[in-house]
């Protein structure tokens, strides 16, 4: 008659069975657990904490183009007020009294310009 | 400039001593899954089945550890790496769940069992007889088909406590349980293996 089984030598006989299976897992397996182990060490390698000159190269990068869009922005100021001048100085021979005479006669310089060329055109 | 070159020095001094923890953290780490991987897989093999899906799931295990726990003290790592395989095994079932549905809907039927062979054709390392080889894998397949007709709950507990030799608090934090609950579906587990092998096995 047989013995009736004991947890604890079903448990032992349980875990021979499966340390047994564990030590005869063939070459190839062997070779993909291994090329598994390396490529998790890899992503130990890509998840690295990055260096303290790594960690504070964005906010250099920031600083960078602020000071070169100040020094962009002031250029611009600087050569605002030069034509701001030539238009004043186009506005004053605009109102001068010459000018408003000239413009009162428009018809009569546009009808002697073409009367002149033709005079100069038998002269010459 | 030299006040730079100076903190240049600082950093660069400070960066060596952290260059060597994380060379020794890949070490050390490198040997805890050197160590693990052929337990884990046969671990996954019981429970899927399956020797190519039981390496994915090792292999996707692995690379959680490393890429999310890898920091955490080398004494936590056991129970995390087993619970990260056993969400694995897990999220595995709910898939196979789905596809057997899709297939058994096209009228297909499952793969069935008979085509597992739970133990490679591999030479004996502890030079037994084809005979003895032969009792050996048989037993093997008994307890592997009766371990994988237990509940699931009650599976991982066996499969942690008896086969990975997990204590009961590791075995709880790969679980995602408390320890009574361990307790509860550990011994199920082995009632019902006993029930089922007892006939086989003495």
């Amino acid at each position: 008659m047989k013995k009736p089984l004991q947890d604890e030598d079903l448990v032992r006989q349980a875990k021979e069975l499966f340390d047994d299976s564990v030590e005869r897992l063939d070459a190839a397996t062997l070779s993909r657990l291994n090329r598994s182990r390396h490529e998790a060490l890899a992503e130990l390698e890509r998840t690295k904490p990055v260096g303290q000159w790594a960690r504070w190269m964005p906010a250099t990068g920031v600083a960078a183009a602020a000071l070169v869009a100040v020094v962009v922005w002031q250029g611009v100021v600087v050569e605002g007020p030069l034509p701001v001048t030539s238009e004043v100085t186009d506005f004053e021979i605009l109102i001068g009294e010459d000018s408003l005479e000239m413009l009162e006669d428009l018809e009569f310089y546009s009808w002697i310009n073409p009367s002149e060329l033709e005079t100069d055109g038998n002269v010459g | 400039m030299s006040a730079c070159a100076g903190v240049f020095a600082v950093s660069c001094s400070r960066e060596q001593p952290k260059r060597a923890t994380t060379l020794q953290r890949e070490q050390q780490l490198n040997q805890f899954l050197a160590g693990v991987e052929r337990r884990a897989l046969r671990f996954a093999e019981i429970a899927v089945r399956d020797r190519d899906e039981a390496l994915d799931l090792v292999q996707d295990a692995m690379i959680k550890l490393a890429r999310n726990y890898a920091e955490r003290p080398e004494e936590e790592w056991t129970p995390l790496f087993y619970r990260i395989l056993q969400n694995g095994i897990r999220d595995w079932y709910r898939r196979q769940g789905v596809r057997n549905r899709v297939i058994v809907w096209f009228g297909r039927g499952a793969k069935a069992d008979d085509d597992y062979d739970p133990v490679a054709q591999a030479p004996d390392p502890a030079g037994r007889s084809p005979d003895e080889q032969a009792q050996t894998a048989e037993t093997m397949q008994q307890l592997e088909l009766a371990v994988g007709q237990l509940p699931g709950r009650q599976r991982e507990a066996f499969m942690l406590r008896a086969l990975e030799g997990l204590d009961v608090a590791g075995t709880a934090v790969a679980m995602g349980c408390s320890e009574g609950s361990v307790k509860t579906h550990y011994s199920r587990a082995v009632h019902a293996l006993r029930d089922a092998l007892g006939e086989h096995w003495q």
